[in-house]
Formats: structure tokens, C-alpha cells, sequence
């Protein structure tokens, strides 16, 4: 039988706390880097996050443009909204525009890149470079030349009177049935090119492995797309589509200078509804334009978590790779 | 002095740098200029500029060396924003108009500390326009705001036309429509009888506000009291008369006789004139500074012939067209530090010399009205403010009278559609319901105007309706500030 012995430890130490030491040290050591980054840090937050809040605060304020301040009335403003036809005019307008307007934008997008992607479509980048043009225009320009171009004696007019697709000359900006819509395809029109670049860009991710597969499987073109292409762009398709309706709620320059909301309210979305509350109205009403960019504001915030959870189920779907 | 010690230092100063461009605080070497300094003018009057700096701020300047005046001409959308912002970051211009401000009352701008009296600093009781001033417009509180430059004998529906389309139509430019069908009838011959597609009128309908200043015309020369929509007998709105529905119903047949150019609901008021003058249209309904502002962007066509008729009425019996007394057009910023060196350059706007300068220019007639006849302008300008003398009178201004009104329109909220809207609603075929449109807007106004004065009340202003009866109006005559002290 053998006897054994357990040999005793001395007590240590604690390990210093290095995280705080090491944090602290950087900032005394590093200040000046964190000088420079202070301009950053106060133009965000003079010019965001100041902005951002100085607007929920005027909601609840009774505040005619020429005062200098405002009266605390509470939520009387959101109740005036809640009854005012004009707001929920201009905010059905700016829901209908994001339903037609989204969808065509990304669809003819989406069909011009398959088209410019293929390898056998001439002159690619002269028609890359034709549809990004309209791109970097100044959305107010535009405006104002398609309200020459749409007017009733403007060439789409004529060229419809001509072909007899139009009885009589028409004022398709300035005319409460077609306004809208008028607006919807100039938008479309100005930005095409940049949802056409995404999904050029989309298309480039597919292996080309993946594509001579199913042509030796046997695959058309259209089952090819069906079963090979549009699966793989699915998750572009949720990014690109919510990039695309976010930016359906900033055509403010575009529709102001297009149709200035009219004729008849037709065409106000709801930036041109708080532009007119706050700087067009008789007595200019800061607080009330205010509660309706809150509403508005709420309305993209809603739209920006969607987005955030899109991208987040489009990187689950696409995997580490 | 190590290299990140320099370099922080050069941060930091180049952040305070910064700062202080952000936060205005370049403007406090401004105001210890003593003396010196310069005087920041915003207006929104284009043809005005040449003028303006020539004949105004630059023999002012030449004797007053350190004084600087630096003008920022602007559309009035534009300016009325400008001002806004400027005032909520205390950067307001020293002089300024008010255009773009929306319809908000002077009295409801001094009232909220925007501008500092200028009486004292410049004799302006003594001057030439001196028995102009009204209290509630021009005078608060015993002390003189501002001044009227121009006159209140004016409209913004004068038949200007183009002289050659209208003598290519057979028709003779010396013989006046003064009737809506003679009117009517010269825009279908103008129509017909030009060659290529030129249409007789032009309505930009494009601008609700342009609209209703048209219906408010065309309605007051059939017969409705003005300005404003008010029978003055017991100041009710009447946007539903017999003369409103007239005045629409009138626009209407001149789209059915299809006289208007078809284009002119995507046109504002500028678009409209660049059509005119290109030989587009044969008549656009504008205000006096029509042919100014040809003269500076389209002065082809003024060579080309302009002429001008009085605004015709329903009936060969004409009425008048009513205006408020001419508001002020300058004021002086609460902000300004230059008020002297404002009211002085001011006070210079009223005397014969420069009121001829300002008839010259042919933008709104002068407060003088007689300069015109010396001036050196167009004939058809001339003709213009001639026949300015007599179709417009001067009507009554609730303002003047009752003190406490400024706060009821400052309180009153918008109503939509108004009366513009209601015009292009019917213009561009989303309604044919004039009257109801009509009694609808009129029923929502008078509504409003309740609420508000109920509010007011509240505060302890003394203000009724009360305050829009004027029963001592002449429809034939001025009312002057003798009448409203017989009121």
C-alpha cells in the first residue's frame, strides 16, 4: 500500500484589469485622433440628430412661421391630421406611387440587365451609359422638362394625337386623372439606371458554372431563368426592392417642379403636403408640418427595420460563401 | 513642440474656425462697424435690379463711403424661405419685402418683433407719400413701419397683347373689348384668323394663387365689392355671389370656345409669358410689370408689338376693380444694426427723382402715379397705368379699423381647396360644380374666421365680425382715411 501527499498552492493575485487600463491609455495617448473626429461627431449631431428631435418636439407645438416660438398644445396637431383630408390625400398618393412606381422600376431594371448582361447584346456599354444618364440629372431640371414635354403641345401629346391613340391633345401633368401617374414614370425614367447598375451587379455574383450547367441539363432560356437565375437573385430582389421603395418617399424636387401636387391635389404626395404646411401656407404652420413629417418619418422607420431584417434573411439564404 | 501637439493645436483651431461660421459669429465684426459696415437688402424684384443698384444704392454709397449695400434678388417662393430660416437663425437681411410670406399680415409681423420702426430715423410723415400711411399697414402703435413705394392703383388682369398677331387677325388694337363677349369674340378671330398654332389666350393654370387673383378681378368688374371676397355691408364672405360664379363660368366658356392654349394648365405665370412672347398666344391677362420683365428676358417681343387694353367687364356699365391701400414694401429687420443708414436709403424711394427711376423700370406703378406720364417708358406701360386710374378705387382694409383683426387672420388656418383651387379643379375638368365648390369654400371660410375670432377673444382682443362691415362704403369712390374715421 502506498501513501500519497498533496502538495499545497500559494495564493495568487488577481490580473489587472487591462480592458479599462488599455482604453484609458489610448485616449491619453491618442487624443488628437479623437480631436479630429469631433467636427464628424458635431455635424451629425447639429445637423441629424438635432433636426431629428427639434421635429418630434415641434409636433406638439402650435408654431406660426413668423412667430419665434412655438405654444405646447400637445397631440392637437396629430388629431388635426388624423381629420384633415389633404393629409391622408397626399399620404394615399404617396402609397400608390410606391406601389406602381417600386415594382416597374425594379422589373424593367431587372429585364434591362438580363438583356445588357448577355454576352451577345451589342453595344452594351453605349446602352449602360444611355440609361445611367438620367441618373446623375438634377431631379428639379427634370421636372421642369417633362412638364414641357408633357404638356399638350409637347411631342408625347402630339406624337399620341398623330398615331390616333389621342383624340385631342392632353396635359397628361396637369390633369388630376394622369398626374400621378405622370410623376410615377418620369421617376422611373430618371432613376432606372441606378437599379439597372444593382442588378447588372447582382447578375455578376452568378458562377457561370452554374449557367453552362443548365444549358448542357437541357434548360431554354426562360426555364433557365425560372429555375436558375430568378432564384439566385431573390435575395438582391428583397435589398434592391426595399433600396427602391425607401427612395420612392424622396420625390419631392421631381414632383414639386413636375405638377407642384396639383392639378386638384392630385398628385401631393406627402413631402409637397409638408413643404406647402410649413413655407406655402397663408400662416405658415411649422408645428402641424412638423407632426406630419413625424407621421411620415415613422412611416420610413417602419420601412428601414423591414429593410434591416430583409438584408438579414437575404444573408442567412446566401450563407457564409 | 511635438508633431501631434501641432497638429491638435491646428485642429482645434480650425474646428473653433468652424464653429463660429456655423453659429453667425462672423456677424459680430459686422455690428461693431460702427459707422461703417454693409446693409443686406433681399427683394424679389427682378426687373427692379439694374435700377435698384444704379439709382439707389450706388449715389447712396458714393456718399457715404464704409457703407456697402449688398442686394439678393429672389423668387418670391424662394425669398419667403430664405426669410424664414434667416429669421429662426437670427441672420435676417436688414431690408426685405415680404414676398413669399404667404398672406401673412404686417401687423401680425410687427406684432411678433420682426421689424423696428424707421419714423424717427427719416422723415417719412413729411414725405411725398406721407398721407399713404395708414395705421394698421404702415403705422403701429403711433410709430412708422414701413412705406408704400408704389402705388395701390394697380391689378394683375390687364389684356396685355400681341399687337402684330392681333392686326394679322383683321382686328383693330385701338378698339377696346370692353365687355367679356367682345373679349371673347377677339380671341376666337385671334385664334382663327393668325396663321400656325397660335390660340387667342393664355390661362396659366398651372398657379392657384394666379387663378384666384384673376377671379377676384374678373368678379369685382362684374359688379362685387373688394378686395377680398367681403360685402362690406355686413362682412360676409360672398365667394359664392352671382359675380364669382360669373367670373368662373366666363373662364370656362373661353376654354369651350377652345381660345386658351392647350398647354396652359402645365404653365405658371412665366412659363405663360415665354409662350406669349413667343408668338404663342395673342393675350395674357398680368399684372403692370408684364412688360418690364419682357424687357429683361424677352425683349424681342416688345419690338415685336405689345399693347394693352382696360380689364373688360360683364356689361358695357363698368365697375371697378378694388384694392387695399398699398402695403409697405420694405422693412426694416428687428435684427438690423444698420437702421439708420436702412431709413434713410428708404426715405430716397419717395422723392420725384427717384420715383421717376422707379417708373422707368415698368414693374408695379409708382407711388407717385403722375411720374409716369414724364417717364421714360414704353407707351403701352404708360397707357397701362393711365387706365389704372380709372378702373381701380381703393377699398376698405379690416386691419386699419380694428386693431385686434391681424390677430384673427394670424389665427385663421388655411382652407383648401380654395378659391384657386376650385378655379383649376374646374379648369382642368375634375369639377363642373362651380356654385357648390363655391358655397362649400365660402360655408368653411366663414366657419374658420369664427373659430378664430372665438380664439382671439379668449386672449382679450375686442374683435368681431363687426370688424369687416364697412357701411359707409362707396363702391364709385376711394375709401380714404376720411372714411374710416366717419366709419
Amino acid at each position: 500500500m502506498t501513501m500519497t501527499t498533496q502538495r499545497r498552492s500559494r495564493p495568487t493575485a488577481a490580473p489587472p484589469p487591462r480592458h479599462r487600463q488599455g482604453w484609458a491609455r489610448r485616449l491619453r495617448q491618442d487624443w488628437w485622433i479623437y480631436l479630429f473626429l469631433l467636427p464628424t461627431l458635431l455635424g451629425y449631431g447639429a445637423y441629424t440628430v438635432y433636426p431629428l428631435l427639434a421635429s418630434w418636439w415641434f409636433a406638439f407645438l402650435d408654431w406660426p412661421g413668423f412667430a419665434s416660438a412655438g405654444t405646447f398644445i400637445g397631440i392637437e396637431n396629430f388629431a388635426r391630421l388624423i381629420g384633415d383630408d389633404l393629409f391622408w390625400n397626399a399620404f394615399r398618393n404617396s402609397l400608390v406611387f410606391l406601389v406602381f412606381a417600386v415594382p416597374l422600376r425594379v422589373g424593367l431594371a431587372l429585364a434591362l440587365a438580363i438583356v445588357l448582361n448577355r454576352r451577345k447584346t451589342p453595344f452594351k456599354g453605349f446602352f449602360r451609359t444611355l440609361f445611367f444618364l438620367p441618373v446623375v440629372t438634377t431631379g428639379a431640371i427634370v421636372g421642369v422638362v417633362f412638364t414641357l414635354l408633357l404638356d399638350a403641345s409637347g411631342p408625347v401629346s402630339l406624337s399620341m394625337v398623330a398615331s390616333g391613340l389621342l383624340d385631342s391633345p392632353a396635359n397628361f401633368a396637369a390633369n388630376a386623372g394622369t398626374s400621378l401617374y405622370a410623376g410615377i414614370a418620369v421617376w422611373v425614367w430618371k432613376w432606372l439606371g441606378i437599379t439597372l447598375v444593382y442588378w447588372l451587379a447582382a447578375l455578376q455574383t452568378i458562377p457561370q458554372g452554374v449557367h453552362e450547367a443548365a444549358v448542357i441539363d437541357g434548360a431554354g432560356s426562360w426555364a433557365e431563368f425560372r429555375h436558375v437565375t430568378m432564384p439566385l437573385l431573390v435575395p438582391f430582389l428583397v435589398i434592391i426592392t426595399l433600396i427602391d421603395t425607401v427612395a420612392a418617399f424622396n420625390v419631392f424636387d421631381l414632383m414639386q417642379t413636375l405638377t407642384g401636387g396639383g392639378p386638384s391635389f392630385s398628385s401631393e404626395v406627402i413631402e409637397i403636403f409638408i413643404f406647402r404646411t410649413a413655407f406655402q401656407a397663408t400662416v405658415p404652420q411649422l408645428g402641424y408640418a412638423s407632426a406630419a413629417a413625424v407621421l411620415f418619418g415613422l412611416l420610413t422607420v417602419v420601412l428601414a427595420i423591414v429593410q434591416a431584417l430583409g438584408i438579414r434573411w437575404a444573408r442567412r439564404r446566401i450563407g457564409p460563401s | 513642440m511635438s508633431r501631434r501637439r501641432f497638429i491638435g493645436g491646428t485642429g482645434a483651431g480650425v474646428l473653433a474656425a468652424m464653429l463660429t461660421a456655423c453659429t453667425g459669429g462672423g456677424q459680430l465684426s459686422q455690428a461693431g462697424g460702427g459707422a461703417g459696415g454693409s446693409l443686406q437688402w433681399w427683394d424679389q424684384f427682378r426687373p427692379l435690379t439694374k435700377m435698384l443698384q444704379n439709382d439707389l444704392f450706388a449715389p447712396y454709397m458714393k456718399e457715404h463711403t464704409g457703407i456697402k449695400i449688398e442686394r439678393r434678388q429672389m423668387d418670391a417662393p424662394d425669398l419667403g424661405q430664405a426669410l424664414q430660416v434667416a429669421r429662426r437663425s437670427n441672420q435676417m437681411p436688414d431690408v426685405h419685402s415680404l414676398a413669399g410670406l404667404g398672406g401673412v399680415s404686417p401687423a401680425a409681423l410687427v406684432g411678433s418683433g420682426w421689424f423696428q420702426p424707421i419714423g424717427k430715423l427719416a422723415d417719412f410723415q413729411g414725405s411725398p407719400v406721407g398721407q399713404m400711411l395708414y395705421d394698421g399697414i404702415h403705422r403701429f402703435n403711433g410709430e412708422i413701419y414701413s412705406f408704400p413705394p408704389f402705388s395701390g392703383r394697380w391689378h394683375d388682369a390687364v389684356p396685355w397683347f400681341n399687337t402684330a398677331l392681333i392686326k394679322e387677325a383683321g382686328l383693330d388694337p385701338e378698339e377696346e373689348p370692353g365687355t367679356w363677349d367682345k373679349l371673347r369674340d377677339i380671341a376666337r378671330r385671334a385664334t382663327k384668323g393668325t396663321a400656325g398654332d397660335v390660340y387667342g389666350m393664355v390661362v396659366p393654370s398651372k398657379d392657384p394663387e394666379y387663378l384666384a387673383a384673376l377671379v377676384h378681378r374678373l368678379a369685382m368688374t362684374a359688379g362685387a365689392p373688394g378686395p377680398g371676397a367681403i360685402d362690406w355691408k355686413t362682412g360676409k364672405y360672398i365667394f359664392d355671389s352671382d359675380e364669382y360664379v360669373a367670373a368662373v363660368e366666363f373662364l370656362v366658356a373661353l376654354h369651350t370656345d377652345k381660345v386658351v392654349h392647350p398647354a396652359s394648365p402645365s404653365m405658371g405665370p412665366r412659363d405663360a409669358r415665354a409662350r406669349w412672347a413667343a408668338g404663342q398666344a395673342a393675350i395674357y391677362l398680368w399684372g403692370a410689370w408684364f412688360i418690364g420683365g419682357l424687357l429683361v428676358d424677352e425683349p424681342e417681343a416688345v419690338k415685336r408689338g405689345v399693347g394693352v387694353w382696360h380689364i373688360p367687364c360683364p356689361e358695357p356699365t363698368r365697375n371697378f376693380v378694388y384694392n387695399p391701400p398699398q402695403p409697405g414694401t420694405f422693412w426694416v429687420s428687428s435684427q438690423s444694426k444698420q437702421a439708420k443708414t436702412a431709413a434713410e436709403v428708404l426715405l430716397r424711394m419717395t422723392g420725384k427723382e427717384f420715383q421717376l427711376k422707379l417708373a422707368a423700370a415698368m414693374d408695379q406703378p409708382p407711388a407717385l402715379a403722375d411720374v409716369v406720364a414724364e417717364a421714360d417708358v414704353h407707351a403701352s406701360y404708360r397707357r397701362c397705368v393711365a387706365n389704372f386710374q380709372d378702373d381701380v378705387r381703393i377699398g376698405p382694409v379690416p386691419e386699419v379699423g380694428t386693431p385686434g383683426v391681424w390677430q384673427v387672420l394670424a389665427e385663421m388656418r388655411d382652407v383648401h381647396p380654395n378659391l384657386g383651387d376650385i378655379v383649376q379643379s374646374v379648369l382642368t375638368g375634375s369639377t363642373s360644380d362651380i356654385a357648390g365648390e363655391l358655397r362649400r369654400f365660402t360655408e368653411k371660410m366663414t366657419a374658420e374666421r369664427e373659430r378664430a375670432i372665438e380664439v382671439v377673444r379668449k386672449k382679450g382682443v375686442q374683435v368681431g365680425v363687426d370688424a369687416w362691415v364697412f357701411g359707409n362704403w362707396d363702391p364709385k369712390a376711394d375709401y380714404g382715411q376720411q372714411a374710416y374715421a366717419e366709419r
